[in-house]
C-alpha cells in the first residue's frame, strides 16, 4: 500500500539490529552529524556505543543505515536512569524511529532503570508526539537551553514500581480495574 | 623478553631533573616529555584517557574541539590583544580622514550596541561587548575624547547591569552573564563617564548648531571647528552622533535612578525612559543617511543582518581574543544580534522597565503578588527581571521599606497593632518573613525556572506551618480550641496560620496553572491536571473565605455580645467577592475536567496510553511535589479516577459548571467596577464558559451521533483554561 510522502516499504522489510562493533560507529556518525544540530566529536559517539552497546541500535532497509539510536544509563542522584542521547532516522522512514527507540527502553527496563529521560525542543512537534505516545511526560521546560536561545522539555517515563502504589483494600482495587476501559487494558497487555 | 621491555621502560621513565627552572623549598622541577611520550604511545588510535579520577564522561566532555560550533577559539586571527594591536587591529584615530573617523564611531558604537543586546539576551560578556579591543585597553583611548568617553560609559553601564543582576542573586542558570573574569569592568575614571560624555555632547551640540546656523551668523561661530570635512554632511553626522550619546547617557541614568533605595528614583528614571526611547527613534532614523554615506559603498546582500546601521564592518573587534581568560569550557561560537534587532530589544526593555517605574509600591501584599505575576505577561528579559526583584525586596524588606512581618500581618487582615507585638521574637517568625521575601523573588525569575522552584518549596511552606504551630502552641497553650477569645496573641497566632495555608495553596495553583503556560501537560494529562487545579482552588478559596470571616468576626466582636462561630458563618455576611472569585475558577476547572472525562469514558479519546507505563505513572511524575507536601491530605490518584469515572455527558449537561461561572462572573462586575484588571479578568472567564458551554452543548447534542466529530482544547481566551473546540475532520 503506497502512502503518499514516504518510502515504498514494508514495516516487515527494515531491520533491527543492535550495535555490535566499529563498523557500525560510522554508520551512526553519518546519520546524526546529517541530522542532528549538535556536534559531536567521535569520543563522544564512542563514549556512549563502548560504555552501553546494548542500548543502541541501528534499522537498515536493504542493506541501507536509515535511522540509528544512542543511550545510555547509570546512576543519578539515587536513581537508575536511562538517557536517550541521539535518535536519528532518514526523513522518508520517519515511522521507523517509535521501533528503534523502544527496542533501547525494553532493554533499559530489563536492566532495572526505574526511569527514562531526554531532552527535546519545544519545536520538535515531532519528537514530543512520538515520546508521549510511549508514556514519557514533560516533567520540566529548560529556558533557552539551546545554543540558539530555543528552550527545551525534559521527558521523563516513569516505569511503574513494582512495590505497591495500589493499595491492596478490595475498594480501591475494584476502582482501578474498573476503571481502565476494555480497550486501554488490552494495548497495555500487548505491547508490554 | 617481557622482562627486557620492561626494563627498557623503566628506563625510559627515568624523568631528569630540569636545570632551567629553579628547585624551590619543597619543589623540583622534572621534564615530564618522556613520561608523556610514552603514556600517549599506550593509547591507542581514538582512545580516551581513562581514570579512577579521570572517568571517560569526565575526557569526552573535555574535548570540543576542532569544531567551530562548538570551540570559537579554533578560529582566531591573533593570539593575544596585544599582537592584534600591534597589527593595526584597533588604531587612534579610526582615521587621520575626520569624516571617516566620525563614520567609523557611529560604526563601532552600533556593533557595541548590537553586542549589549546579545549579551543581555543569553552571551557572554567577553565574547560580545568586550570583544572590543578599544573597551579591553582603555588608556589607549585617551587622546581621543568621543571615542574614550563612548568606551567608559559602556563598561560603566556593563558594570551597573551586571551588578544589579549579581545583587538579585537568581539570574537562574543564565550564570554566564555575570562572568566577569579578566574584564577591565571597572576602569579607573569610567565613574566620571557623564561628565566625560557631557562635554563632547556640548561640543558636538555647538557645531550641529554651526552648520545649521544662517550664514549672517556663522562668522561668529567661525571658531568652532567642524566634526568632520564634508560640510554637507556635518548636520547628519552630528545628529547620528548626538541621539547615540544622549540615549547612553540616559541609559546609565535610568539604570542609577532605578537602584536608588525605597524606589526613590523610580519617577527620574520614567523621565529618562522617555529619553531614552526618544533617541533610540531618532538613531532609528539616522539609519537612512548612515546607509547612503558609508564608507564601504553599497552593499550585496541587505542591510537586515549588519551589526551597523551603516552596513559597514566595524573595526577593532575580535570575539576570539578573550575566549581563553573568559569561560571555563572552550566558548561556544555566538550569533550576534543585528542592530535593528538590539534597538528593538532596548525599545522592549525600556517599556518594561517603564512598567516597572509607573508601579505605586503598595504594602500590600496582594498587590505586590498580583503585579510580579501580571509583569510576567510581558516576558520580561533577565535585566527586566532582576530590576523587578530589586524593586520589590531590597534589605529583607518589602520596597526596602517595610518590614515583611509588618506586610503580613496586613495581608492577614490583624487590626493595625498586631504589627507591633512581641509574636515577631518568636523564633520561627523571622524564617517566615524570610519565605515571604523568597517567594516573591521566585515569582520574579523566569517561569520555566520559577516553576521548579515554586514546586519545591510547598514543602518549606508545610513545614513552617508545622513549625508555627508548635511554636505558638508552646508558648500560648492550645489555642485551637478557644474560638472566642479577645487576646490578640491568640488572634495573631491563628491569623498568621490561616495566612501560611491560604499562601501555601496559592503556590500550589500557581504550580499547575504554569503547567499550561509552560505547555507542560499533554492534551491526554488536561483532565487530571484540571482536577487537581479544582481541588486546589477549592482549598485556596476555603482558606481565604475563612480568613475573612475571622477577620469580619473580631471586629464584630468589639459590638456584640459573644456569639457561636460555627452558626454565624454564613448567616450575617454574603460570600466576599474575591472568594467568588475563585469559585468562577472553580466552576470553570470542574467544567473542563468533567468534559474531559465523559471524552474519554464515551468518545475514548485524549486516554494516556503506552506500552511501558499506564497514567498513574504520569500522575505521579505530574503531582509527585504536591503530593509529598500533603497538598491536600488524602488525595492521591485514585480521588482522581473516582471523580471521573463516572463522568458522561448526559449528566454533566445538566449540572452545568460553565453556566454557574457565567452567572457569578456577571453578578461579580458590580463589585470590581473600579479594578479594570478584574473586569478584564472577569470578562476572559466569561468568555471561556460561553464557549465551552456551548461546546458541550454541542458534543451533548451530536457527539454519539456524528462520529466525524473531533474536540480540540485551545488556549486562545486565556493561559490556561483551555476552551473546547468542536470540528468535522
Amino acid at each position: 500500500m503506497a502512502m503518499e510522502g514516504k518510502a515504498q516499504f514494508d514495516g516487515s522489510e527494515i531491520e533491527y539490529v543492535s550495535y555490535n562493533g566499529e563498523h557500525h560507529l560510522p554508520l551512526i556518525m553519518n546519520l546524526v552529524d546529517q541530522e542532528l544540530s549538535e556536534p559531536y566529536s567521535i569520543f563522544t559517539y564512542r563514549y556512549f556505543v563502548y560504555l552501553w552497546p546494548q542500548l543502541s541500535f541501528l534499522a537498515f532497509h536493504k542493506g541501507k543505515c536509515v535511522g540509528t539510536v544512542v543511550c545510555k544509563m547509570g546512576e543519578h542522584r539515587n536513581t537508575f536512569r536511562g538517557y536517550i542521547a541521539m535518535l536519528v532516522v532518514l526523513n522518508s522512514y520517519r515511522g521507523r524511529a517509535t521501533e528503534l527507540v523502544t527496542r533501547s527502553i525494553k532493554v533499559m527496563m530489563e536492566s532495572g532503570c526505574e526511569e527514562v529521560t531526554l531532552e527535546a525542543e519545544v519545536t520538535n512537534k515531532g519528537a514530543l508526539a512520538l515520546y508521549s505516545r510511549l508514556g514519557f511526560i514533560r516533567a520540566k521546560r529548560l529556558f533557552r537551553y539551546y545554543l540558539n536561545g530555543v528552550d527545551a522539555f525534559r521527558l521523563k517515563l516513569l516505569f511503574p514500581r513494582p512495590e505497591s502504589n495500589f493499595p491492596t483494600d478490595n475498594e480501591s482495587h475494584r476502582l482501578l480495574t474498573g476503571g481502565i476501559q476494555p480497550e486501554e487494558n488490552s494495548m497495555l497487555q500487548n505491547s508490554m | 623478553m617481557a622482562e627486557k621491555i620492561e626494563a627498557e621502560r623503566r628506563r625510559a621513565i627515568e624523568v631528569p631533573i630540569s636545570p632551567s627552572i629553579p628547585s624551590g623549598e619543597g619543589t623540583v622541577w622534572a621534564d615530564a616529555s618522556s613520561l608523556l611520550g610514552l603514556a600517549c604511545n599506550d593509547l591507542r588510535d581514538d582512545e580516551l584517557i581513562n581514570g579512577e579520577n579521570f572517568n571517560l564522561f569526565a575526557a569526552m566532555s573535555a574535548l570540543e574541539i576542532m569544531d567551530p560550533k562548538m570551540d570559537s577559539g579554533i578560529v582566531s586571527t591573533y593570539y593575544s590583544i596585544d599582537e592584534a594591536i600591534e597589527n593595526g587591529a584597533a588604531p587612534v584615530p579610526l582615521s587621520f580622514d575626520r569624516t571617516l573617523d566620525v563614520q567609523r564611531i557611529i560604526d563601532i558604537m552600533d556593533h557595541l550596541l548590537s553586542c549589549e543586546a546579545t549579551w543581555h539576551k543569553g552571551g557572554s560578556l567577553a565574547q560580545t561587548v568586550f570583544s572590543s579591543i578599544y573597551l579591553m585597553r582603555p588608556e589607549r583611548t585617551s587622546s581621543h575624547a568621543l571615542l574614550h568617553s563612548y568606551c567608559r560609559v559602556i563598561r560603566a553601564t556593563s558594570n551597573a547591569v551586571v551588578s544589579a543582576v549579581s545583587d538579585a542573586r537568581t539570574n537562574e542558570e543564565e550564570d554566564l552573564f555575570t562572568m566577569t573574569y579578566g574584564l577591565p569592568l571597572k576602569s579607573e575614571g569610567d565613574d566620571k563617564c557623564l561628565s566625560m560624555l557631557h562635554a563632547v555632547e556640548e561640543i558636538i551640540s555647538r557645531q550641529l548648531r554651526a552648520c545649521k546656523a544662517p550664514p549672517s551668523k556663522k562668522r561668529v561661530l567661525e571658531d568652532i571647528e567642524p566634526l568632520q570635512n564634508n560640510l554637507d554632511l556635518e548636520e547628519g553626522f552630528c545628529k547620528a552622533l548626538l541621539c547615540r550619546l544622549r540615549f547612553r547617557k540616559h541609559f546609565y541614568h535610568v539604570l542609577t535612578c532605578m537602584r536608588r533605595p525605597q524606589g526613590k528614583g523610580l519617577e527620574l528614571a520614567k523621565k529618562h525612559i522617555v529619553s531614552c526611547l526618544s533617541e533610540l527613534d531618532s538613531m532609528l532614523k539616522s539609519g537612512e543617511f548612515l546607509r547612503s554615506n558609508n564608507a564601504c559603498g553599497t552593499l550585496e546582500d541587505g542591510i537586515e543582518d549588519k551589526t551597523t546601521a551603516s552596513g559597514c564592518q566595524p573595526i577593532g573587534f575580535d570575539s576570539t581574543l578573550n575566549s581563553r581568560s573568559a569561560t571555563p569550557t572552550p566558548p561556544r561560537a555566538i550569533k550576534l544580534f543585528s542592530w535593528k534587532k538590539a534597538v528593538n530589544y532596548f525599545q522592549k526593555l525600556l517599556h518594561d522597565l517603564e512598567i516597572l517605574c509607573s508601579y505605586s509600591s503598595d504594602p500590600v501584599f496582594e498587590s505586590v503578588l498580583r503585579f510580579v505575576v501580571d509583569f510576567q505577561k510581558f516576558q520580561p528579559d533577565l535585566v527586566a527581571r532582576a530590576l523587578v526583584q530589586l524593586l520589590v525586596v531590597q534589605d529583607g524588606r518589602l520596597y526596602g521599606r517595610d518590614p515583611m512581618f509588618a506586610v503580613i500581618c496586613k495581608d492577614a487582615l490583624l487590626p493595625d497593632g498586631a504589627k507591633n507585638h512581641d509574636i515577631q521574637k518568636n523564633i520561627t517568625v523571622p524564617q517566615l518573613e524570610q519565605l515571604a521575601i523568597n517567594l516573591l523573588r521566585v515569582l520574579c525569575t523566569n517561569t520555566s525556572w520559577q516553576r521548579r522552584k515554586l514546586g519545591k518549596i510547598l514543602q518549606d511552606w508545610r513545614i513552617i506551618y508545622v513549625q508555627l504551630e508548635l511554636a505558638f502552641k508552646k508558648e500560648y497553650g492550645d489555642i485551637l480550641r478557644s474560638s472566642v477569645d479577645e487576646n490578640l496573641c491568640i488572634k495573631i497566632c491563628k491569623h498568621i496560620l490561616i495566612w501560611v495555608e491560604e499562601k501555601t495553596y496559592w503556590i500550589a495553583s500557581r504550580f499547575l496553572t504554569l503547567g499550561f503556560e509552560l505547555d507542560l501537560y499533554s492534551p491526554s494529562e488536561y483532565c487530571m491536571a484540571y482536577w487537581y487545579m479544582y481541588v486546589i482552588l477549592m482549598k485556596l478559596a476555603e482558606k481565604t473565605h475563612i480568613k475573612m470571616m475571622m477577620s469580619n468576626e473580631t471586629s464584630r466582636r468589639k459590638t456584640k455580645k459573644k456569639r457561636d462561630f460555627v452558626r454565624d458563618m454564613g448567616k450575617d455576611h454574603q460570600i466576599p467577592p474575591a472568594v467568588l472569585l475563585f469559585q468562577c475558577y472553580i466552576y470553570v476547572a470542574e467544567g473542563l475536567m468533567l468534559m474531559l472525562a465523559a471524552l474519554r469514558n464515551e468518545h475514548k479519546v485524549f486516554l494516556s496510553l503506552g506500552p511501558f507505563n499506564s497514567e498513574h505513572e504520569r500522575f505521579i511524575q505530574h503531582f509527585e511535589l504536591l503530593q509529598k507536601a500533603c497538598l491536600p491530605d488524602n488525595v492521591s490518584y485514585f480521588s482522581f479516577r473516582e471523580t471521573t469515572i463516572h463522568a458522561r455527558f448526559s449528566t454533566i449537561s445538566v449540572y452545568n459548571c460553565f453556566k454557574d461561572a457565567q452567572r457569578i462572573a456577571k453578578e461579580l462586575r458590580d463589585s470590581f467596577a473600579n479594578d479594570p484588571d478584574r473586569i478584564a479578568e472577569l470578562r476572559r472567564i466569561e468568555q471561556v464558559a460561553e464557549h465551552n458551554g456551548i461546546a458541550l452543548n454541542l458534543i451533548c447534542r451530536l457527539g454519539t451521533l456524528d462520529p466525524s466529530l473531533k474536540v480540540s482544547f485551545e488556549f486562545t481566551h486565556h493561559p490556561y483554561l483551555a476552551v473546547a473546540v468542536v470540528k468535522r475532520s
